[in-house]
C-alpha cells in the first residue's frame, strides 16, 4: 500500500519510514493474518484466468458442463460442484475474487482521490469554501448508500458494474475528506507552509507539494477501510438482484443460490462465496488496523505494554 | 560597515489587533493589541534589532513586513513599495527580495523534502536558472551558511540533521534568491548558545559579504548588542526606545529597557553592579489603554501623568528616541549593588 522509495543510496524519509513501518506491520498478528489472506485472494484472482483456458465449459459465465443440468456436489471434474445449470462453482469463485478486487480497489481509489482533494481544499482554503464543502460532505454522509443505489438501479434498470463502482465512490468520500481536512488544518499552521509562502509558492504548489505528501499515509490507511465497505455494498447489491448481470461476483453467486432455492440444500454452493466475502473484508480490515498501528504510535505503545 | 542613509524598511503607525474568538454569532471576542501605532525606519545595510519579551508583538511586526499577515492600519514600505497593497505578480516579485528565517528549525522545514528540494524551491518558484545553475546556486547558498561540502547535504532530509544544521538550511533557503532584506525571527531561540554564536556570525557574514539588510527579532538584549547596529525595544505592542545599539545598552533611557538590563544574568563578576531598579515589585492596575503601556510595572511612573497620557517618542540624543515622560531626569542607574555572582 505504501510507496517504496526509489533512492537506495540515501535513505529518504519515505523509504526509512516504510522500512520501519513494515517491521512494525509484520510484527502485528493482525497485519500478518490480513496480509496472508490477502495474498491468497490475490492468487485466486490471478488464477481466475486459468480454468476457461483449460476447457470452455469452465467459463464462469457461459461455460456449461454438457453432462450436467442441475446442481451437483464436488467431483473430480468440478472441485466445488456446479450450479443449477452446470456451471463450475470454483471458476465462478475465482472470477468473483477478481471482481471483488476490481470493485473494492477502484471504488476505494476513486473515493480516496476525491476525499483527499476535497479535504485538502476545504482545510486549506477555510471560510466559505470549507463550510460549503463540509456541509455537502455531511449531507452525503448521512445518506444510506445502499438505499440510494437501490433506488437508482430501480430507476435506470440494471446498473453496469462500473456505474456501481462510481456510485460507491461518490458516496464514500465524505469520511475520508473529514479526516484529511483535519490533518490539513493542523499542517496549515506549521511554519514550513509559511516558509513556502514567503518563498512565493502558489496555493496549488503548497497544497500539492507541501501538504499532500504529509497526508498521503493517512489516505492510504483510509483506503483499506474503503475497500472493505465497497466490497460489502457490491455484494449486498448483487445479492438483492441489482448487480451487474454480466459479471460474476460473490454476491451474484449467493443470489443465484437463493433464487434457485438451493439455500439449504447445497452448502457446497452457498458457503464458498459467503466465506470469501467475509474473509476478504476481514483481511482488508485487519490490514487497515495494522497500518493504523504503524501510523499512530500511541496504539503501538499499548500493544508493547501488554 | 557604515550604514548608508537610504531606507529599506519604513513602518508608519502600524497597528495590528487580534480578535479572540467570541460567540457563535459574531459577538465581539476580546481584542488583543499586538502592535500599537508602531513607526520604524530601517536603513539599507544595517542589522536592526527588535527586542521585546514574549507576546510583545515583535514577531507580529516581522510577519507583517514579509506579508504573512496584514496590518489593520498604517503603512509599510519595503524598498519603496507599499507592502499591504501588493498582489499577484508584484507580490511574487516582492517575495524575491524579502525573505524570512523562522524561529523553530524543527518546524520550518518540510520533513518530506530533501535539503536540495527545500533550498532550491524558491528558485523553482521564481523560474530562475536551469538545472545546473540551480545546483550551483544551492551549493553556493549552503556553502555560505557553513554547510560544506554542500553536495553531501543535497539528498539528506531534515530529520538527519541537527538543530543548528537545520537552521542553516533554513537560512540558505532565505539566501538562495539573493534577497535585499531578511527578517530573522528569533533564529537562535531553539538552539544551544555555542550554535547560536555560529548562527550570529553567519548573519553578520550575510550582511557584510552579501549586502543584506536584516531585521533581527530577539528577546535577548545580549544577542542584540552583539549583532545589531540599532535596536528598538518594544513592549506590549508599543515602541519604547530606539537608538544605536551601544547607546541603548550603555545609556538606556526608558525604565523598561533598564529593567531588561537588570534582568540579564551576570556570572563570575564581583564588585559593584550597576542596577536601575525600575521594575515594580507588585504590579498595579493597568492604565486602561490611555496611558503608558508600561505603567503597571514601572517604578518611575507617576500616577497623574503616566496613567492618563501615553508618552510619545522624543529624541533625547541624536538618533536615540524614547517614549517616556521621565526619560530625561537625572541620569538613572546610579544605584549599584554590592554583589558577587559565581559561575556555576
Amino acid at each position: 500500500m505504501e510507496r517504496d522509495g526509489h533512492k537506495n543510496k540515501t535513505r529518504s524519509p519515505q523509504l526509512e519510514r516504510f522500512l520501519e513501518g513494515w517491521s512494525i506491520f509484520v510484527q502485528n498478528p493482525l497485519g500478518k493474518i490480513g496480509l496472508t489472506l490477502l495474498v491468497c485472494f490475490g492468487l485466486m484472482a490471478a488464477c481466475s484466468f486459468i480454468p476457461p483456458l483449460l476447457d470452455p465449459m469452465y467459463d464462469p459465465m457461459t461455460g456449461v458442463d454438457p453432462l450436467i443440468t442441475r446442481s451437483v456436489g464436488p467431483s473430480s471434474a468440478h472441485w466445488l460442484g456446479t450450479d443449477f445449470m452446470g456451471r463450475d462453482i470454483l471458476s465462478q469463485l475465482l472470477a468473483g475474487a477478481r471482481v471483488a478486487f476490481m470493485v473494492g480497489v477502484s471504488a476505494a481509489v476513486m473515493s480516496i482521490l476525491l476525499g483527499c482533494a476535497i479535504g485538502m481544499f476545504a482545510g486549506y482554503m477555510g471560510r466559505v469554501v470549507d463550510t460549503l464543502l463540509m456541509r455537502t460532505a455531511d449531507m452525503i454522509m448521512v445518506m444510506p448508500t445502499l438505499l440510494v443505489v437501490l433506488i437508482l438501479s430501480s430507476l435506470f434498470g440494471q446498473l453496469n458494474i462500473w456505474t456501481i463502482v462510481l456510485i460507491i465512490a461518490l458516496f464514500r468520500w465524505p469520511g475520508v475528506s473529514r479526516v484529511i481536512r483535519a490533518q490539513t488544518l493542523s499542517l496549515k499552521q506549521r511554519p514550513f507552509i509559511e516558509a513556502a509562502k514567503v518563498a512565493g509558492a502558489s496555493h496549488m504548489r503548497i497544497i500539492f507539494m507541501h501538504i499532500m505528501p504529509n497526508v498521503l499515509p493517512l489516505a492510504f490507511l483510509y483506503m483499506t477501510f474503503r475497500v472493505t465497505s465497497a466490497i460489502i455494498i457490491e455484494a449486498a447489491l448483487a445479492f438483492l438482484g441489482f448487480g451487474d448481470p454480466g459479471t460474476v461476483s460473490w454476491g451474484m453467486m449467493l443470489q443465484w443460490v437463493w433464487k434457485t432455492g438451493h439455500m439449504f440444500r447445497a452448502p457446497y454452493w452457498l458457503l464458498p462465496p459467503g466465506l470469501c466475502i467475509s474473509l476478504i473484508t476481514l483481511s482488508f480490515y485487519m490490514l487497515g488496523r495494522a497500518m493504523d498501528e504503524v501510523l499512530d504510535p500511541r496504539l503501538r505503545k499499548e500493544a508493547e505494554a501488554e | 560597515m557604515k550604514p548608508t542613509t537610504d531606507l529599506i524598511l519604513r513602518l508608519e503607525k502600524v497597528t495590528k489587533t487580534y480578535r479572540t474568538k467570541g460567540g457563535r454569532f459574531g459577538q465581539a471576542g476580546s481584542r488583543v493589541v499586538a502592535l500599537n501605532r508602531i513607526s520604524l525606519d530601517v536603513r539599507r545595510g544595517e542589522i536592526f534589532g527588535l527586542v521585546g519579551e514574549s507576546g510583545s508583538g515583535k514577531t507580529t511586526a516581522g510577519r507583517l513586513v514579509v506579508r504573512l499577515e496584514e496590518a489593520d492600519a498604517g503603512e509599510i514600505f519595503v524598498a519603496g513599495t507599499r507592502v499591504p497593497e501588493l498582489k499577484g505578480r508584484r507580490l511574487k516579485q516582492f517575495r524575491r527580495k524579502v525573505q524570512m528565517v523562522f524561529q523553530d528549525p524543527y518546524q520550518s522545514l518540510n520533513p518530506q523534502r530533501s535539503i536540495f528540494d527545500t533550498v532550491s524551491e524558491p528558485l523553482v518558484i521564481h523560474r530562475m536558472g536551469n538545472g545546473a545553475q540551480r545546483r550551483e546556486a544551492v551549493a553556493q547558498a549552503l556553502k555560505s551558511v557553513g554547510l560544506s561540502p554542500p553536495e553531501d547535504f543535497f539528498l539528506r532530509y531534515p530529520h538527519q540533521l541537527s538543530g543548528g544544521q537545520r537552521q542553516r538550511v533554513a537560512m540558505a533557503r532565505a539566501m538562495v534568491l539573493g534577497p535585499e532584506f531578511v527578517v530573522a525571527d528569533e533564529p537562535t531561540s531553539m538552539l544551544d548558545a555555542s550554535i547560536s554564536a555560529q548562527i550570529f556570525n553567519i548573519l553578520l557574514h550575510m550582511r557584510d559579504k552579501l549586502g543584506v539588510t536584516l531585521l533581527f527579532i530577539t528577546h535577548s538584549l545580549a544577542a542584540a548588542r552583539y549583532l545589531c547596529d540599532r535596536i528598538a525595544v518594544i513592549y506590549r505592542g508599543n515602541l519604547m526606545e530606539v537608538g544605536e545599539a551601544g547607546e541603548v545598552i550603555e545609556r538606556p533611557r526608558h525604565p523598561y529597557t533598564q529593567a531588561l538590563l537588570d534582568a540579564l544574568p551576570r556570572f563570575g563578576q564581583c564588585g559593584a553592579v550597576r542596577r536601575y531598579n525600575t521594575l515594580l515589585g507588585a504590579e498595579r492596575p493597568a492604565s486602561q489603554g490611555v496611558g503608558c503601556a508600561f505603567y503597571s510595572r514601572c517604578g518611575v511612573a507617576q500616577r497623574l501623568l503616566c496613567s492618563t497620557q501615553a508618552p510619545s517618542l522624543r529624541e533625547l540624543a541624536p538618533g536615540h528616541r524614547v517614549a517616556c515622560h521621565y526619560a530625561e531626569g537625572p541620569e538613572a542607574g546610579t544605584a549599584t549593588t554590592e554583589a558577587c555572582f559565581y559561575a556555576t
